[in-house]
């Protein structure tokens, strides 16, 4: 039987048939395995939320700096380290008697739109390794697994397919794969994982290049590319062995190559240029390459993207991952997400679409002026700066992973707004000490706006693989409004 | 509508996914929010919030250690059975969905000694049986197709090979190979297929053996050569080029050993390469059973990588320790076993214990291993245990090293048939497309043909393990040289053998048959294979690092073991074949070169050179007309050098692209 016999059943035609997984999916579908296993109902309420975008604070965002601000203390020379926990003053925010911390004024004010969550507990994995901990962030699983585990995106795009067929559901903006640390484990789970290379994210590592992911290759004109693909068609067709027949490898190849161009030629790749967004928007949005990636991402939440990541990229010791120097660092990546996040929110908002679009904002872990992972980890302190006292404007900064509690901002798909969630302990060590929620329930809530059950199970290898860990999570139905 | 049909998905087979998945498919059609896993429920119980009972992990072993005495598996006390959800539900002892109902939930919560269940032992606790009453409540879910009856499972055939009586030879077929098949043919009433044309031949075969498609010079000398077993002569000779087999296969050891040039682990030391000691390997045709004892109990350092395992900064699961790896890759790679569910509690798929697993990874383990169940400790410390104690076991009084040879040895006995059939069977694999057994790494299911199995095994044990003689022996037989069966999608679980599947071509064949065309291979290879009498031509994937484009193609990440790759072809991997730099790229300069290697030879020459070097045959002259306008051209008699390179580049890509030259068949 061929492909398309069984995918194409009923009053499904080809003609019409259009969608972005077409060539493969049903293959893999055909396949058997991996399969879905159990997919109970979510729970309660209904889900509002058809897409997803997280916005990725790659390297270990200090929430004292950011989401939680504790006691300030200016830098002074000779200052002990014991007495810093937050390197800025606090300012008020839209909420009454919110403060979060200087520099992020602009999401101050649309705080009103969502939860700020700062309970968030992520485990000591040891050796804090930022790609180890950001694998099982974005998988729910610690690494190593003896499967390939999927990258939560990976999970949207094959339970919930594309929202618009000429989209692809799983989209990576902003994070290089090649040519920097850490690479191979951050390829470990930017991946469909065993779901199949069909669940694999669309990498955009640069925004402003981003239509040429979709475009054909520089120094090709439109003509001559539809010419190529028009011959191509005709020569495929005059395989001297297939007159009339057809078969699984030739039918998935030619259907695969016809979902690419028909992407390619389609009007609604324009989703992927930004430099189509009027000059005063742009600008807005423009901090650098993090700020236009939430640009490109409005536009393809608007086009019909399921699942989009926006990393302000991680690569070792760079973005949030400071191991000296932070303070002055850190002034500078929160001028790189303040306007570009709330206008996003906003955008959305105005859009009418933050309702049924989950907007997620976290990080691996946080991290503080003095402790490394939570206290009494035997983990390795990774701080170049002084654990004593303040010498010099480079030791002023949160410089150590630390695992015991940070902060999550949700906005859309249903979950309340103007709420925080959770709190952390005023003083050091600044553990969570309300409401404590680790990845896999924190996955079970965004699974659950997703419509998705936390016990959702696929077969792999006559084993079930859930999408949270092992079936466990639970959503904490407090977030939801 | 929908809502029925996912509170019931559960209960009934694979029909109603398909059913479901097309509606979910028609949704998007129709513009409507996504359908069937999405949609919103009125399933009173998990408006509850009450978590899902996870029906493996909480009920299944509960029954198997249990209930499992009088009720699993050929006993089925009183009528009830819980081998699958079909033989319970005939026993009428629950009803769906409402536990207090159910017969099952009065006699184990009963307090009357004649009644309650299980009549032995103490009775199940309180937290047990409300697990079971929600599990009812919740519709009873039970996993597609699980089934507790161990016989279910299939018998694993005898460890020992069977000694195998060939049938006579007829109709022409003499090969021992054939005359099996043709037996398994007669049984099914299928007609022994065609032998394939000379070029097919040498373009599967070449594929298969060394990686490439023939080049023209070698069909000709193949054609030109009036011998009758010149088909034998060229398996042999390509078997004999040390270094092309050698290239081509590092990507399947590679790839099933877990080996790569760079990846997770490298960078502080908790990875080794075995690249060198590979290669050498292969290109010296190591007999299979010094090549497993290699790996398993190294004799020098250079191939104790595999192993070692991948030893990951900070804390892992105790599942993924260094030693459970040892167990996990071993058992996979050797023995087609999936020792993945028994590193963390007994599985429930087939019979291996936890202990099994942990039997394992104490031979290897330098210090006590404490035996930890789904992560936690229990106390108990592992002793050293081989799978097969029929065969001989592992003494624990020996070092670490010797106990490493002594599963070295009863891996590789002449009476543990598992390790040769293993290896048999990825082989057969390999070169026909789908394995004897299938899934290649479940091999305690049965085999389509149980005789030509064996046959095979005992071959390669007779001939010393050699591998090379092994696969010269399939490469000869008629059923590896017949006409490829279409009929077959890859996977599917029905499964009747008429011939050898059509494959796709690897990310490495792909490279390799465009670099030599287009002279773009890579300046130098990432992996320098430390023999100096080696002859390359040009530097092969297989020893470069795997980059986004061959990763697109599906050169897998080698962080966990894989032994097939996907048979197709994705749209993400569409893109970036129509519009990736790195194929562009190689194509423009490609283009170039060629147009100055043809220069003032006739177009004509250009493009047969082409299909020739890409689908092992001419064009036809229906394509020939194509080709024309595509070079934009009269006449193919205009000289190469009068073409445009954009032409030329873009008929490259177009033949590249053609699920003919993407196929071996």
């Amino acid at each position: 039987m061929t492909v398309d016999r069984i995918r194409f059943d009923g009053q499904i035609t080809r003609r019409n048939f259009l969608k972005w997984t077409a060539g493969a999916a049903a293959a893999t579908y055909l396949l058997g395995e991996p399969r879905l296993l159990a997919n109970p109902a979510p729970a309660a309420p209904a889900p509002r939320a058809d897409c997803c975008v997280l916005l990725w604070m790659a390297g270990g965002m200090a929430a004292p700096e950011t989401f939680d601000p504790k006691r300030y203390a200016p830098f002074a020379k000779g200052l002990p380290a014991s007495e810093i926990l937050s390197t800025f003053p606090a300012i008020d925010t839209v909420l009454p008697g919110v403060k979060i911390s200087q520099g992020l004024e602009n999401i101050a004010q649309v705080l009103d739109r969502g939860t700020l969550i700062r309970s968030h507990v992520l485990p000591d994995l040891g050796h804090i390794l930022h790609s180890r901990h950001q694998y099982h962030w974005h998988t729910g699983y610690v690494p190593p697994q003896t499967v390939a585990a999927p990258h939560m995106g990976a999970w949207m795009a094959r339970l919930l397919g594309p929202r618009n067929p000429a989209i692809p559901p799983f989209i990576v903006i902003g994070q290089r794969l090649e040519g920097i640390g850490e690479k191979e484990e951050l390829k470990a789970f930017h991946t469909g994982g065993f779901l199949g290379a069909e669940y694999d994210p669309f990498l955009i590592p640069y925004p402003e290049q981003a239509l040429e992911a979709v475009q054909p290759p520089r120094g090709m004109t439109p003509s001559r590319f539809e010419s190529r693909y028009q011959y191509y068609r005709k020569l495929a067709e005059l395989d001297p062995r297939y007159k009339d027949a057809s078969d699984f490898h030739r039918t998935s190849i030619l259907r695969a190559m016809e979902n690419a161009h028909r992407l390619l030629s389609s009007p609604q790749r324009r989703a992927f240029d930004i430099s189509e967004e009027p000059k005063s928007v742009y600008e807005k949005y423009n901090t650098g390459r993090f700020g236009l990636g939430c640009l490109l991402a409005r536009r393809l939440v608007e086009a019909g993207a399921r699942f989009i990541e926006v990393s302000t990229e991680y690569v070792p010791f760079e973005g949030w991952d400071t191991h000296e120097n932070g303070h002055v660092r850190y002034a500078k990546m929160k001028e790189l997400i303040d306007r570009p996040i709330a206008q996003f929110i906003l955008d959305l908002e105005e859009r009418g679409l933050l309702d049924r679009t989950l907007v997620i904002v976290a990080s691996e872990f946080s991290r503080d002026m003095l402790i490394e992972g939570v206290p009494g980890s035997n983990a390795r302190d990774q701080s170049r700066a002084p654990a004593d006292k303040m010498e010099e404007m480079i030791h002023y900064g949160l410089h150590r992973h630390f695992t015991g509690s940070s902060s999550v901002l949700l906005f859309g798909g249903g979950i309340r707004r103007g709420v925080v969630f959770g709190e952390s302990a005023p003083e050091r060590p600044c553990l969570a000490i309300k409401d404590p929620i680790g990845v896999t329930d924190l996955h079970a809530t965004i699974y659950t706006a997703m419509g998705i059950s936390p016990q959702t199970a696929m077969e792999v290898e006559r084993r079930p693989f859930y999408v949270t860990q092992d079936g466990k999570g639970r959503p904490e139905m407090r977030l939801f409004a | 509508m929908h809502v029925t049909m996912i509170t019931s998905r559960c209960l009934v087979g694979a029909a109603v996914c398909r059913t479901l998945l097309l509606l979910g498919t028609l949704g998007f059609l129709l513009g409507g929010p996504p359908l069937a896993f999405a949609g919103p429920t009125t399933d009173a119980n998990s408006e509850s919030g009450a978590t899902r009972v996870d029906f493996v992990h909480e009920i299944a072993p509960v029954i198997q250690k249990r209930c499992g005495e009088c009720h699993v598996g050929q006993r089925a006390e009183a009528g009830l059975s819980f081998n699958t959800r079909q033989s319970l539900l005939k026993a009428e002892v629950i009803v769906i969905g409402h536990p207090e109902e159910s017969e099952l939930i009065r006699r184990i919560s009963s307090d009357d000694p004649d009644e309650r269940m299980p009549p032995k032992g103490p009775p199940l606790d309180p937290e047990t049986i409300e697990k079971f009453k929600l599990w009812i409540a919740q519709g009873a879910p039970w996993e597609e197709g699980y089934t507790l009856n161990p016989q279910d499972n299939h018998a694993e055939p005898p460890l020992k090979l069977a000694d195998v009586a060939v049938p006579p030879a007829g109709d022409g077929l003499t090969h021992p190979i054939d005359r099996l098949v043709r037996e398994y043919f007669r049984a099914h009433n299928i007609a022994f297929p065609q032998v394939v044309d000379d070029q097919t031949f040498l373009r599967r075969v070449g594929f298969d053996l060394v990686g490439l498609p023939p080049t023209p010079g070698e069909v000709a000398e193949f054609r030109a050569d009036p011998a009758p077993d010149k088909r034998d002569r060229w398996v042999r000779r390509l078997l004999d080029d040390r270094t092309a087999y050698a290239d081509h296969w590092m990507s399947f050891w590679n790839d099933l050993l877990r080996n790569d040039y760079t990846g997770t682990g490298y960078i502080d030391g908790g990875r080794k390469q075995i690249s060198a000691w590979l290669y050498t390997a292969l290109y010296n045709n190591m007999p299979y059973d010094e090549f497993v004892r290699e790996l398993v109990a190294p004799s020098s350092p250079e191939s104790e990588g595999f192993m070692r395992g991948i030893k990951w900064r900070g804390n892992v699961n105790a599942s993924q320790r260094v030693e459970l790896q040892f167990a996990q890759t071993t058992s996979q790679v050797f023995l087609g076993i999936n020792m993945k569910c028994a590193s963390c509690h007994d599985s429930f798929i087939d019979r291996w214990k936890l202990t099994d697993a942990y039997g394992l990874a104490a031979i290897v383990a330098e210090e006590p291993l404490e035996i930890h169940r789904c992560d936690k400790p229990t106390g108990q410390i592992a002793q050293p245990h081989f799978l097969y104690p029929e065969l001989g076991d592992i003494d624990a009084n020996q070092p670490p090293k010797e106990r490493l040879k002594e599963y070295a040895r009863l891996l590789t006995v002449a009476d543990n048939g598992r390790t040769s059939r293993t290896i048999v069977n990825r082989i057969w694999h390999r070169l026909m497309g789908r394995g004897l057994v299938h899934p290649v790494d479940m091999m305690s299911q049965p085999a389509w043909s149980p005789e030509l199995l064996d046959y095979l095994a005992r071959y390669l044990v007779d001939h010393k393990w050699d591998l090379k003689e092994l696969i010269y022996h399939i490469c000869t037989s008629r059923i590896y040289q017949a006409v490829c069966d279409e009929s077959v999608t890859p996977g599917e679980e029905k499964y009747v053998f008429r011939g050898p599947l059509p494959r796709r071509i690897t990310a490495e064949q792909f490279c390799d048959t465009v670099w030599r065309l287009t002279g773009s291979s890579p300046a130098k290879p990432a992996f320098n294979p430390p023999v100096p009498e080696r002859k390359a031509d040009f530097v092969r994937a297989s020893l470069t690092v795997a980059d986004a484009f061959q990763m697109a193609l599906g050169r897998p990440q080698r962080d966990v073991v894989v032994s097939t790759r996907p048979e197709v072809i994705t749209t993400l991997q569409a893109l970036n074949l129509s519009i990736g730099p790195r194929l562009h790229q190689d194509l423009e300069a490609g283009a170039r070169n060629l147009i100055q290697k043809f220069a003032d030879k006739p177009a004509d020459d250009l493009v047969r050179h082409i299909y020739l070097m890409t689908l092992t045959r001419e064009p036809t002259a229906e394509e020939k007309q194509v080709l024309k306008s595509v070079l934009d051209i009269e006449s193919l008699d205009v000289p190469t050098q009068s073409l445009e390179a954009s032409h030329v580049e873009d008929l490259l890509w177009m033949i590249v692209m053609l699920p003919e030259f993407q196929t071996i068949r």
